[in-house]
């Protein structure tokens, strides 16, 4: 296993995802024509691969697999068997994505309160991002983000997240008047 | 930090597991007793639930744009003819 790796803005993460691609899409792309599927499925499954990849591998502590391209395929492997299952079931696809540590009652965000957070509320949003998601370290965010150092990156951080969290509460106290 | 952030970061540290044992318990004492701390924490769950539901949707934005720049920019194209070519029947 090699070290953590962090991805600081979308330009390194494009370069890590075509690297990926080229590795590992020749031999998902055989399998999945091997089981009877599409390009577009291939690509598809791939890019839902790549989340889950990207998740496993940026999350605190972890460590990059040393064969990318095995694990990879291992991931394709567990989803095209899920979307299959799913689909005997007459299940639409998109309702079993790649969510695999998926929080009990979790609702799906609303549309309504995922475009407020993608217009109004970007920049704190990409802010908590980069600390929850991407797990980037503190004074690599506070640079990122303008700030002249960790205590004033920590605090804009949980203004973000009292504006969101104000903003989730909203919202779903709406869900609840509608439906009850 | 004001209060209210200083509320968040505790209830953070609770959520991540960052107490230290005895302040988790005295965490878990005070949420039996208030009903609004419960409440609290949800809500902050729930928070933390729609950041990662926005940060993959941003990130599967970014996989996308890869997929499109892999399937029409000349440098890639011998790529994607063999990828291409493994669907020919």
């Amino acid at each position: 296993m090699a070290e953590q790796i962090f991805m600081r803005s979308a330009a390194e993460r494009e370069v890590f995802f075509i690297g990926l691609y080229k590795k590992a899409f020749p031999a998902v792309a055989r399998y999945v024509s091997r089981m009877g599927g599409s390009l577009e499925q291939a690509q598809d499954i791939f890019q839902d691969a790549l989340v889950v990849y990207y998740e496993k591998v940026q999350a605190p502590g972890a460590t990059v697999p040393q064969n990318e391209k095995a694990y990879l395929l291992g991931i394709t492997k567990n989803l095209w068997s899920q979307a299959y299952k799913a689909a005997c079931k007459n299940q639409p696809l998109d309702d079993m994505q790649a969510d695999f540590e998926a929080v009990a009652d979790e609702q799906p965000a609303t549309n309504k309160l995922m475009h407020y957070l993608e217009t109004a509320g970007q920049k704190c949003m990409d802010m908590l991002r980069a600390y929850y998601y991407d797990h980037l370290p503190a004074g690599d965010i506070a640079t990122l983000f303008g700030y002249s150092g960790l205590r004033s990156a920590t605090v804009a951080k949980y203004k973000c997240l009292e504006k969101v969290r104000d903003k989730v509460k909203e919202n779903s106290l709406s869900y609840a008047d509608f439906i009850e | 930090m004001r209060t209210s952030l200083n509320n968040i970061k505790t209830i953070e540290d609770h959520l991540f597991g960052y107490h230290a044992p005895g302040d988790a318990l005295v965490f878990e004492a005070r949420m039996i007793l208030n009903s609004g701390l419960r409440d609290e924490v949800q809500q902050q769950q729930n928070t933390y639930d729609v950041i990662r539901e926005y940060s993959r949707k941003r990130l599967k934005a970014e996989i996308a744009a890869v997929q499109t720049k892999l399937t029409h920019e000349p440098q890639h194209l011998g790529f994607m003819q063999k990828i291409i070519n493994l669907f020919k029947k």
